[in-house]
């Protein structure tokens, strides 16, 4: 237990500087895209001098760029995520971004856990059969598709064409699909959940088929069997069990990733969440709310990170010793 | 039943690999006695494993039992259905293998794999489990019992785990015990250790035990009656003083003369050339090839076991006319 | 010996196949497509938004660009992209692991740490801005090697990494230890002795990386990040994406040009996988 400690205080004490880096990089870049001013300008259309030396001393732009970086990390932890060029700030917009990101990547994630773990161990266990290569291409052809263009053949087939599903944004704006407003955002979701399923679980069942046959090659497997325990002991307490550790982990990180990758996929359905949110923002070259959006991702991205840590732990105590 | 424990009537078990298919057992025979010590010996990738494996029926992918018979007490294992081995797997018969490293599961402590299969078998609770499992780890000689039962395997050294896998073998006190190379992977002193473990135990439990291993010295240290075995099939067949003394075989020879003795003097000659490709096996005798003494009929025709003696019986054409070497012990 | 494995491969031999396909259509791009990259010719011709013909193979977009002579042209781009930027990672990734791997001490946990923070961090968004504030910036006339550049810094942690574990593990191998006792210096022992036994997973890890970064290429053009004077799938789709009710033709081709081509990559990167992981026989 007190090994399990210590590693996540390890841990939480290794995302400190990633977080900083972010921060650095994010900061400077997008600095160096402009001063604030600049692009406040382009975007308000002559701002009066008042407002121009408000907002000067606001981003304390007569200051060095270093000590720029300081007040807006001292913001910044403070939860003052600055305001983005068109006057709104920041940190009032995140919340619901995040929430409707977050409701298809958890969906999505959940889903392509529960489905994808049986599917690959099945596989596994039926290593050469007819199933388990259909299982495999399929599986393979998901992740060497851009998630976002399978998107857009499906909104082609099941909204345009079939009419079925609804091809944008969360929820309706004046009338609901399927003729109520509960059933709604449940009709929005359909499609871009069905994608990202897809192609998350197609990674899944990779990694867990691979994983089951290495350790279904090992040892101990032979010896659990050969001590006469079931074979649904056998394969889930005993070789799933000792697969997943890595499962795990790629989970934690896909998860990561995906949160990094919502911009596409939200773009095609114009999903209004951080992805989506972020695109528009760096295109206009809203330089704050970029930055505050990146450092938002960045710090579920890096709890998500956290989690899968502690989970793996758990799982595979061996980890811990190191 | 007629006090054979065991009888293995040409068993088959091929592997089915992309590559083809691999006659890892080939007509195997053997039997083994209620109470004996057995030995199954031959160099590595000549089936010794697998046969262990075919009786418990506990073949990994992509082998299969093709053909042949294994009657255990009387009964034949072949067609029982996979509920029934379970039960015996354990209670019956148990296996203990060779690298204790990977065949002790790395995330579970040694209590849960012991008290896993206790539970399953003998319908202890968990409690009564974990006291029996304590109580196994006293037998099996481990210091300290009740810190090493709640410790990980990557926790403990390679003699300790392997003490660790013959508890797990014996807790159900099965009737046969089938040690597969048990001290291979282990440093010289502990594999004394380990023997002689193994020896007490078998007599305390008078347990019948099949040793499979590739050294002679064990096989003269502890084995009663030897089988030996090359490419899957069966070669020779003598009590184990017999088959040292004068063996019949030309591989039972070229084994003897690769263990060194004390009065060695001779260089120890070395058995040429590599196990045979066991998908396209060599026709005739398997041993062919390798084989100094061999003539055109070796090729042509498989020798059968032939009997040489009471208990004594190999597998070569010319054993009347071959004066074969042993190591007069 | 592995060649024989590989070749024993089903799916390997057909992404490789795939893979000497498009790296053929790449080549002969020139040659095979009747309209320049980026021109808009089909609109005087009065072709401007018609589905699939014989004419026009994947049909046209509304703006008069034909879609195979540009999915054809793309397809140079694009492995341009992944081939480049796979290089640049892997020497990176190369270097880094190995001598993360091989030393002891602060320079080794500096550079562990290093790997681990670019392999945590979002690199999708970072790639964005970056390309985004970087075309405005300075490197105006790089076009696609800007986003080579900025795939390259943020990809290499994931070769880094393996390349390390590997370095680990041969580094106590006994014939590491020989040449040492023989009096090898440390980076006569990396070069001659370590890097080449690592070859085998670097180039499985290389293979599947081209995959991945031109599916990263693709997002970024699609989104508008990249370069719009380079045909890329990417752009297509970008192109295509607004006015896919009507046209849906300039979204399907130039996508499925791009399964096609990572699932090539894909299947020979796991074909060289089987081939050379050494198997236990029986």
């Amino acid at each position: 237990m007190a090994s399990l400690v210590r590693y996540v205080i390890r841990r939480v004490l290794f995302m400190i500087p990633v977080f900083l880096g972010v921060a650095i990089l994010t900061f400077f870049v997008g600095n160096a895209a402009g001063n604030p001013i600049d692009l406040i300008r382009a975007g308000l259309r002559n701002p009066s001098p008042a407002v121009l030396k408000a907002l000067q001393a606001y981003y304390h732009l007569d200051q060095p760029v270093w000590l720029r970086f300081l007040y807006w990390l001292w913001d910044l932890i403070h939860g003052n995520l600055g305001v983005s060029i068109s006057g709104r700030p920041v940190l009032s917009q995140i919340g619901p971004w995040t929430f409707t990101t977050l409701e298809l990547q958890v969906l999505s994630l959940v889903l392509a856990v529960a489905i994808g773990i049986p599917i690959g161990v099945f596989s596994a266990k039926h290593q050469y059969s007819k199933v388990d290569y259909t299982i495999t291409t399929v599986a393979i052809f998901g992740y060497s598709m851009p998630t976002f263009w399978l998107g857009i053949m499906l909104i082609i087939v099941f909204s345009f064409y079939l009419g079925w599903f609804p091809s944008n944004g969360a929820v309706s704006v004046s009338y609901p699909w399927w003729g109520s407003w509960v059933l709604d955002p449940i009709a929005h979701l359909i499609l871009p959940t069905a994608v990202l399923t897809y192609v998350s679980l197609a990674t899944i069942v990779r990694l867990v088929r691979a994983n089951m046959l290495e350790v279904l090659r090992q040892d101990y497997i032979l010896a659990a069997r050969a001590s006469g325990l079931s074979e649904r002991t056998v394969t889930y307490r005993y070789a799933l069990r000792n697969a997943i550790s890595p499962v795990v982990t790629i989970i934690g990180l896909g998860f990561g990733a995906a949160l990094a990758g919502a911009p596409a996929l939200e773009t095609t359905f114009s999903w209004p969440g951080l992805g989506y949110a972020f695109t528009q923002a760096a295109l206009a070259l809203d330089i704050p709310l970029v930055q505050g959006i990146t450092i938002v991702i960045t710090i579920m991205v890096l709890v998500a990170n956290l989690v899968t840590d502690l989970v793996y732990a758990v799982v595979d105590p061996r980890v811990t010793v190191q | 039943m007629d006090g054979k424990l065991l009888q293995i009537s040409n068993l088959r078990t091929y592997f089915f690999t992309e590559a083809g298919v691999v006659k890892a057992l080939d007509g195997m025979s053997m039997e083994v006695n209620k109470g004996e010590t057995v030995g199954l010996v031959g160099e590595s990738g000549s089936g010794k494993s697998v046969t262990a494996q075919s009786v418990l029926r506990i073949v990994p992918r992509p082998g299969r039992i093709v053909g042949g018979s294994v009657k255990f007490e009387g009964q034949e294992l072949l067609t029982k259905k996979e509920d029934e081995m379970r039960k015996l797997r354990g209670p019956k018969m148990a296996i203990v293998f060779q690298d204790p490293t990977t065949s002790l599961n790395p995330l579970y402590t040694v209590e849960k794999q012991l008290t896993d299969i206790l539970m399953l078998h003998r319908g202890l609770s968990r409690e009564d489990a974990s006291k029996q499992a304590l109580h196994l780890l006293d037998r099996v000689g481990i210091q300290d019992s009740e810190r090493r039962l709640k410790a990980y395997p990557h926790e403990l050294s390679g003699g300790m785990k392997q003490r660790i896998a013959v508890a797990r073998a014996l807790s159900c006190d099965p009737v046969l015990l089938f040690a597969d190379e048990p001290t291979t992977n282990l440093d010289v002193t502990i594999q004394a250790q380990v023997l002689e473990l193994l020896k007490q135990l078998q007599n305390d439990l008078n347990m019948t035990m099949v040793m499979i291993t590739h050294d002679m010295g064990i096989i003269a240290d502890m084995t009663e009656r030897v089988t030996v075995l090359y490419a899957g099939k069966v070669m020779e067949v003598a009590a184990t003083p017999t088959l040292f003394k004068s063996p019949k075989h030309p591989y039972t020879e070229a084994l003897l003369k690769a263990v060194p003795t004390v009065k060695q003097t001779r260089a120890l000659e070395v058995i040429p050339g590599n196990i045979p490709n066991l998908i396209e096996p060599p026709t005739g005798c398997v041993f062919h090839p390798r084989c100094k003494y061999a003539k055109d009929v070796c090729v042509k025709k498989e020798p059968e076991l032939e009997k040489v003696a009471e208990g004594h019986y190999a597998a070569c054409h010319f054993w009347r006319e071959l004066e074969l070497e042993g190591k007069g012990h | 010996m592995a060649w024989r494995r590989f070749r024993r491969n089903k799916s390997g031999l057909i992404g490789g196949a795939i893979v000497i396909f498009f790296i053929l259509v790449a080549l002969a791009g020139p040659y095979l497509v009747a309209y320049p990259p980026r021109s808009y010719e089909s609109l005087y011709e009065g072709d401007a938004g018609d589905p699939p013909s014989f004419k026009h193979p994947f049909g046209v977009e509304i703006s008069g660009i034909d879609v195979f002579s540009e999915t054809v042209d793309s397809t140079r781009n694009d492995l341009y992209v992944g081939l480049a930027a796979t290089l640049i990672t892997t020497l990176i990734g190369v270097a880094i692991g190995a001598l993360a791997g091989y030393f002891k001490g602060a320079v080794s946990d500096i550079l562990l740490g290093v790997t681990q923070m670019f392999f945590v961090i979002p690199v999708l968004l970072l790639i964005l801005l970056f390309a985004r504030v970087f075309s405005i910036l300075v490197f105006k006339g790089l076009g696609l090697t800007l986003i080579v550049l900025i795939l390259s810094f943020f990809g290499w942690s994931g070769i880094a990494f393996i390349v390390r574990g590997e370095t680990l593990r041969l580094k106590e191998m006994e014939f590491v230890q020989a040449a040492r006792s023989l009096g090898a210096r440390p980076f006569r022992l990396l070069f001659r002795h370590i890097v080449p036994n690592i070859l085998s997973p670097v180039i499985v890890i290389a293979t599947l990386d081209i995959a991945g970064f031109i599916l990263t290429e693709v997002v970024v053009s699609f989104l508008g990040f990249g370069d719009p004077n380079t045909s890329t799938w990417g752009l297509l789709l970008n192109e295509g994406f607004p006015y896919v009710r009507t046209t849906w033709w300039v979204a399907l081709f130039p996508g499925l040009a791009v399964v096609f081509c990572v699932l090539g990559f894909n299947l020979m990167g796991d074909g060289l996988s089987d081939a050379l992981n050494p198997r236990l026989r029986e």
